[in-house]
């Protein structure tokens, strides 16, 4: 038994020490700093608990809670957009259709830009006067549909979430992709054999047999949701603009940990006093959802 | 062996020598790359055998990365720095991360004005590189062609606004997307049609946010937006260098520094400067001006030695000379021979004639703490007044309120201390 734990010790040693080095020590020293004042520079200034008062119900409270809503708007409709349409997307390219390996290889092409490079493509696309979006809308008698799709409220932030629909729908067609071929050809048969249509056989056969991918997916673009940042920077910028319209939890954090342009408010305490939020938030709502997801296979 | 070992210490030897001679410089201008090539070439052409590195970084990561790099004992020798009174800067000298110059260094060709920027507890902590002008710029030929000319009322400047618009020419292209270009908007306009000595007595705490001028002020320019062009919540200074450089828009509310870029873009295009002007004939129009930031010399630096001779080059006219001619941007330094461009020269006349002595953006004690009324109240909260989410009597409540919790002059004057 003895010899066990050593050889458990010895090959577990390696990932823990990685694992303790870039997540448990940088985490530990966030939580640390979350209780002091610190500009960068100088000494740290011990304030117990404020840093949390301040953002939760102190002069940063406000945009804390904006930027919470929006994160929870982000999850929404990125869920419904990304899975969804992922969703329909995966069945055509599963069936046979004339160019199926082309199609498969294009949707996962957006993917491997850069974020960087998606904002400026994007920043160009939807800039108001010369941008492509708003030239094909008034090239098709659709003049009154043009709009600074960045520069409003109304729209910014919905904008920034379908960019990132764009971006990253590939991901979730060829993960719904792998498992609607990964479903017994036989059981497609049967169904067309009953005679079964279409819409039947993906809302009774494809839905059922891919609904853990939805689940393990659904989980993904929760965290991922609320862990947004690059987008958003890369789109509105690090003051997420207009008026705070695109602000999410990450670019609050980055304002107050590093400033934004101009800022004179640069605090590592606060800024750390909001990823301890943030993990806090994102933690237990994922265990839970885990939990949920692990007695329903128990039940099933 | 024994062959293995004096080849290694040949090496160490060898880049130790090397690595001595360099000079880390980090920066958030990247357009003064070249002016450090010069230095570099003009320090050796003097018998100083030093290799410059600069680097520079995203302006809004600038500070943090410089932070967290001198905190760690790591980063560069020398380091832009921003002007004082400033939290940033104020870290770097208490942090003892950055050191005083002014025993090494020879400050005479600086005017006491501009060494008040890097001035704190009676010491010098860098050496001053620009002075930026804030002002109108105007497309010449876009005047000339209309008959226009630089207006010397903000009524004048209106009617040069309609006239453009009718001609389906967009009198001002606005950035709204970067919040930032509104508050310096907004500053600038304030020194003209407020003036010097109404910010003076806001900095003094004897009148507030809420005077009536500071409001009517803000209504002259929520009434402005439609003289914008169209989707300009959308536009951001890119959009402005492009639009204004090709003629689509014929003025802008900036600053001398784009200068250069719109040159870059349109070698033809002829520019204008007119300082914001006044509400009422007779008035003074004022210019924004400010330090931009200096040079400084850190204090884990690893060869101060050579950064000091580098500093202290900076302090010189020469310096000055080479770094107006690259980058077109007004040298912090006197008795720089500056490049043959008369608007260049214009917007210096204004800045050393017409400075605003008091002011409310940059270079102001408004600044220097949260929420501050730069990116606190004034950015964020134009962008409001501009989309029609808030009067301009709301933007002066917001700015009396964010102000009124740590404004000490304020404070006193609302009663919330003696």
């Amino acid at each position: 038994m003895s010899c066990k734990i050593r050889y458990i010790l010895l090959f577990t040693i390696p990932a823990l020490s990685l694992y303790t080095l870039f997540v448990i020590y940088p985490f530990g020293y966030s939580l640390f700093l979350s209780f002091f004042k610190w500009s960068g520079a100088g000494p740290k200034l011990f304030v117990g608990l404020d840093n949390f008062k301040s953002i939760l119900f102190g002069r940063m409270s406000q945009e804390f809670i904006n930027a919470l809503l929006h994160n929870f708007y982000f999850f929404a409709l990125n869920a419904l957009c990304e899975l969804g349409v992922a969703f329909l997307i995966a069945i055509v390219l599963a069936s046979r259709i004339w160019g199926q390996r082309f199609f498969r290889t294009i949707v996962y092409l957006p993917n491997v830009i850069s974020m960087v490079l998606v904002g400026f493509i994007w920043v160009m696309m939807l800039n108001p006067q010369w941008g492509l979006i708003n030239q094909v809308l008034k090239a098709v008698g659709l003049k009154h549909l043009a709009q600074p799709w960045l520069g409003q409220p109304k729209t910014a932030l919905t904008t920034v979430i379908l960019v990132n629909v764009w971006r990253n729908i590939g991901f979730y067609i060829l993960v719904f992709l792998a498992a609607i071929i990964g479903i017994p050809n036989d059981i497609f048969d049967a169904a067309y054999i009953d005679g079964a249509k279409n819409w039947r056989v993906i809302w009774k056969i494809i839905f059922p047999m891919t609904f853990s991918t939805f689940q393990t997916l659904l989980i993904l673009i929760f965290i991922w949701s609320f862990n947004i940042f690059d987008v958003v920077y890369s789109l509105a910028g690090v003051q997420a603009g207009p008026v705070r319209s695109t602000d999410v939890l990450g670019t609050v954090f980055y304002r107050t940990a590093f400033g934004g342009l101009g800022s004179s408010g640069q605090d590592y305490g606060l800024g750390a006093a909001i990823v301890v939020l943030i993990f806090l938030m994102v933690i237990p709502l994922s265990m839970i959802y885990a939990l949920m997801m692990d007695r329903r296979k128990r039940v099933e | 062996m024994k062959q293995l070992v004096f080849v290694v210490l040949c090496f160490a030897l060898f880049f130790s020598l090397v690595s001595a001679k360099t000079v880390e410089i980090w920066s958030w201008r990247t357009q003064d790359a070249e002016v450090w090539q010069v230095v570099q070439k003009n320090l050796r052409a003097k018998g100083e055998d030093i290799t410059i590195d600069f680097r520079a970084f995203i302006p809004t990561e600038y500070d943090a990365k410089l932070f967290l790099a001198l905190q760690g004992g790591t980063g560069p020798d020398i380091a832009y720095i921003r002007r004082l009174p400033g939290g940033r800067t104020q870290a770097l000298v208490e942090g003892k991360l950055i050191k005083p110059l002014d025993q090494a260094i020879d400050f005479s060709n600086f005017s006491e004005s501009v060494q008040k920027n890097v001035t704190m507890d009676a010491r010098l902590w860098g050496v001053p590189f620009a002075v930026q002008v804030c002002g109108i710029f105007y497309n010449e030929d876009i005047f000339k062609e209309n008959k226009l000319s630089e207006p010397r009322t903000w009524d004048e400047m209106l009617e040069i606004c309609k006239v453009l618009k009718a001609k389906g020419i967009d009198p001002f292209f606005c950035t709204a997307k970067e919040d930032w270009t509104l508050t310096m908007q907004h500053a600038m306009c304030g020194v003209s049609i407020l003036g010097p000595a109404w910010i003076k007595r806001l900095t003094e705490g004897k009148v507030d946010f809420l005077d009536q001028d500071w409001i009517y002020l803000q209504t002259l320019l929520n009434d402005l937006k439609v003289y914008y062009q169209d989707g300009y919540m959308g536009n951001d200074t890119n959009d402005m260098n492009a639009a204004f450089a090709f003629g689509q828009a014929a003025m802008v509310f900036y600053g001398a520094w784009g200068y250069q870029t719109w040159k870059e873009l349109n070698p033809d295009i002829n520019v204008g400067y007119f300082m914001v002007p006044p509400d009422w004939e007779g008035d003074n129009a004022y210019a924004y001006i400010y330090m931009d930031g200096a040079f400084s010399l850190t204090s884990i630096a690893k060869n101060p030695t050579d950064a000091m001779k580098v500093l202290k080059y900076t302090a010189t006219p020469e310096f000055g000379t080479i770094f107006t001619g690259i980058t077109a941007n007004i040298p912090a330094v006197n008795g720089a021979i500056m490049p043959d461009i008369p608007l260049l020269k214009e917007v210096m006349d204004a800045g050393a004639n017409w400075a605003s002595p008091y002011v409310y953006w940059v270079g102001s004690p408004f600044v220097v703490q949260q929420p501050s009324l730069y990116d606190g109240v004034l950015s964020p909260g134009m962008q409001a007044m501009y989309m029609g989410q808030i009067t301009p009597t709301e933007l002066a409540q917001r700015a009396q309120d964010a102000l009124s919790q740590w404004y000490k002059p304020l404070m006193r004057k609302l009663g919330k201390i003696k």
